[in-house]
């Protein structure tokens, strides 16, 4: 059975649009040193995405770059989303740039699917005010609409209908690349199956035998289907979950918190009765009493984190939304509803050795203590370049982070010149968060210095205060200017290693005449 | 992988059931070589900090996550350098009296290393529910304090003897690498007493184990520890270039 008549409106190179860039002059967007996204004058001269920053521009020297920044693209993509509730009430946004509706209700009051497409154009282009193109296409099933927008614009049309049934023959010759599930077809082309076609003909059987429940979907889809079987589809349980805001929240990182904690707890009870979400609904209420709905749909099942993106977006968008669109007061109450559940079948991609469930457990409990001890009490660690043990990582709020993803900062090759000052690893495993004052002495009991040109007054000998002893090896001093340039934030340093006769070792730095126990080699 | 098959079949016939990697040179401190799941061990000594981030780095494997309670001071710089995936690692900060117990069960549940700062807010039936706890769901314990503050009984304390610093001297070279002697007390199959030397750190800021020139360097006379710094005595810093203290400076 193929599947629902749907429309989709694509907004082409959205993550350059969003910045407003003109589409005439050559712009990458670029995402951890590759380029995601590019103006049509970019592509011209043959920058592609998924090209290195080096590669990019040596195909274009005059080309600017643009670091990508998908809450933008988010929150400046609501306006669009909303421009087609006039069409239809049912708008589901797949990501920022592309948006479907079910197309027979509204091509049935607009008078056809062409008269529709119309209607979309004359919404949708005075919110883009010329800065970017849209276009539309309407074909059995989301996948095979979307291709249609794709080939829309590259041949420059701005509509495409592929006829009801038509949705099969169109797929048969585009390349298997498309369903980009590279694991997948990477395996499928060196078999020979070069197109959605050929894929499309093996007994479905045998795909999942081979490549159970992902190649049973991408088998759907080349056939064109939708991805979910439709009896698969059940009505979803009353499993809203809702968050007051008390006061009314009008910024939006107490939004994004709450976000959060919504989306794990929506996760966490999907999965107690065996579901995953393919659609959320999200609903929010001002203090005045405007209400607010729109759906996100994933093509696969939305992750907790995927599902605190959307719904951060979403209100990132409501809140910062310019003209006539912006609420009136803050928010006070965001739910969020499972539109639409699949049975959960465990996670995506384990048969290419995806994560293991533990990071899910992890954040899982993370929120939870969130919840607990307050956003801030939870923290992972990130490397800085810095000079002192203390300034070498901070602490960032796990609720700022992915813990599902790779966080590269969390890597020690994450700050990779080399720090001049720096004394040599190994560092030192205990640091005091307040440095604690101490004195140390010379052999005849005087205080020992340190001059301009970074040398002691005399060798140190005795340890007195925070930690006592006798002195029995030592190293230094390594004198450190930070800041010089600033005569505010300037700071000028010396630091010692020293041995005690209890074997002890400890890092101390002398600043204003004043030494102190930086740290100790526990 | 955290397991391989070889040490699969190595579970079947183990005691205690599942394991963690232990680092090798520390092998010879537990049964089987490996770390049993679901124990509470203590780290005690000048070094049991460094000590335990050894554990927790070979213990992780690629899989597992790591969360210290009440650590503010714990050097994660360090414990990067003696092998701890700190992508892998979650700080909490230190609990409010009544939270405490609650924390400490939330992440049995979900890490396979919970590294405990001391605490006087847990009592004895609370710590002996929480090790009961951390047994059934497989999470080591690692009391950073040596267990002094957990009123239940520890499955074993490592306790570390520094003995000696090298690369370091007189006003030259910088702290290299530390000779320890780690002794291990405990119960169950950890109740032979034993005892092993090691570089903690080792001269690439990980653990390694001690060879003989260490140890004769750590218990020979001075003399011993003067040829060493004639051999590495080169001041590792630069001297200061007097050029540029033509003009004369205050004080640091």
């Amino acid at each position: 059975m193929a599947g629902l008549r749907m429309a989709v409106v694509w907004c082409p190179d959205w993550p350059a649009v969003s910045w407003g860039v003109p589409l005439d002059e050559p712009v990458a967007v670029m995402a951890a040193n590759r380029v995601v996204a590019t103006t049509p004058a970019a592509r011209a001269v043959g920058v592609a995405r998924g090209q290195r920053r080096r590669e990019a521009q040596g195909r274009c020297p005059e080309l600017s770059l643009i670091a990508r920044d998908v809450d933008r693209e988010a929150r400046l993509f609501e306006p669009v989303a909303a421009a087609l509730d006039a069409i239809t009430p049912r708008v589901e946004v797949t990501g920022p740039g592309l948006v479907g509706f079910p197309a027979r209700g509204p091509a049935r009051f607009f008078g056809g699917e062409q008269a529709m497409a119309a209607a979309v154009h004359g919404q949708v282009e005075p919110v883009l005010a010329r800065r970017g193109h849209v276009r539309v296409a309407i074909a059995d099933g989301v996948f095979a609409a979307r291709l249609a927008a794709r080939a829309a614009a590259s041949v420059g049309q701005s509509t495409q209908i592929i006829e009801p049934g038509g949705s099969s023959s169109f797929l048969a010759d585009l390349p298997i690349a498309v369903l980009e599930m590279p694991e997948l077809t990477d395996v499928l082309s060196r078999l020979g199956l070069c197109t959605l076609g050929l894929f499309a003909e093996i007994p479905g059987a045998d795909v999942v035998g081979r490549f159970g429940r992902d190649g049973q979907q991408a088998h759907r889809l080349a056939q064109g289907e939708d991805d979910h079987p439709p009896d698969l589809r059940r009505p979803a349980p009353d499993l809203a979950v809702t968050w007051a805001f008390e006061p009314p929240a009008e910024r939006v990182d107490r939004c994004a918190f709450a976000a959060r904690s919504l989306a794990e707890e929506l996760h966490a009870d999907l999965l107690a009765q065996g579901l995953a979400c393919t659609r959320v609904c999200i609903e929010a209420e001002t203090e005045t009493g405007e209400q607010q709905m729109r759906l996100w749909r994933h093509q696969g099942t939305l992750s907790a984190a995927a599902l605190a993106d959307r719904a951060r977006w979403q209100l990132d968008g409501w809140l910062n939304q310019g003209g006539g669109g912006r609420p009136s007061s803050g928010i006070v109450r965001v739910t969020l509803i499972p539109d639409e559940v699949v049975p959960a079948s465990g996670r995506q991609l384990t048969l290419w050795g995806a994560r293991g469930s533990r990071s899910e457990d992890v954040t899982r409990v993370v929120a939870r203590l969130q919840s607990i001890l307050g956003p801030d009490a939870v923290a992972v660690p990130e490397y800085r370049g810095g000079l002192s043990p203390s300034e070498q990582l901070r602490m960032v709020p796990a609720a700022a982070v992915d813990l599902d993803e790779e966080r590269p900062a969390s890597v020690p090759q994450w700050v990779d010149e080399p720090w001049p000052g720096r004394i040599p690893a190994p560092s030192p495993m205990l640091v005091q968060p307040d440095p604690q004052p101490i004195e140390i002495l010379d052999i005849s009991g005087v205080v020992v210095a340190v001059s301009g040109r970074g040398e002691l007054s005399a060798a140190p000998h005795q340890l007195r205060g925070a930690a006592s002893g006798t002195i029995v090896q030592w190293a230094g001093p390594w004198p450190a200017e930070q800041r010089w340039w600033d005569p505010l934030t300037a700071r000028r340093r010396a630091r010692l290693q020293v041995v005690l006769d209890d074997g002890s070792a400890h890092l101390l730095a002398i600043e204003h005449q004043q030494w102190s126990i930086e740290a100790t080699y526990h | 992988m955290l397991l391989s098959a070889s040490d699969l079949t190595d579970l079947a016939t183990a005691e205690g059931g599942p394991s963690l990697a232990a680092p090798e040179a520390l092998a010879s401190l537990f049964p089987q070589g490996r770390l049993a799941r679901g124990i509470s061990i203590g780290v005690m000594g000048s070094g049991g900090w460094s000590l335990a981030m050894a554990l927790v780095g070979a213990a992780l494997g690629d899989d597992g996550w790591m969360v210290g309670v009440g650590l503010e001071e714990l050097g994660l710089v360090a414990a990067g350098e003696l092998g701890v995936r700190l992508d892998r690692t979650v700080m909490i900060e230190t609990p409010s009296p009544d939270t405490w117990a609650t924390v400490v069960a939330a992440v049995i549940e979900a890490f396979d290393i919970i590294c405990l700062g001391p605490t006087d807010y847990i009592g004895h039936r609370e710590a002996a529910r929480l090790s009961a706890r951390a047994r059934e769901a497989q999470a080591l314990l690692l009391h950073l304090d040596g267990g002094r503050s957990w009123p239940h009984a520890l499955d074993a304390v490592l306790t570390v003897h520094p003995r000696h610093w090298s690369g370091i001297g007189a006003g030259h070279g910088h702290l290299q690498s530390r000779l320890v002697t780690i002794t291990s007390t405990g119960r169950r199959s950890m109740a032979k007493p034993r005892q092993v030397d090691v570089l903690l750190p080792g001269p690439d800021g990980r653990l390694a184990p001690a060879i003989a020139d260490d140890l004769v360097a750590a218990t020979g006379s001075t003399a011993s520890c003067e040829n060493r710094e004639l051999v590495g005595g080169e001041p590792d810093m630069p001297p200061v270039v007097p050029g540029r203290a033509g003009t004369s400076r205050a004080g640091i």
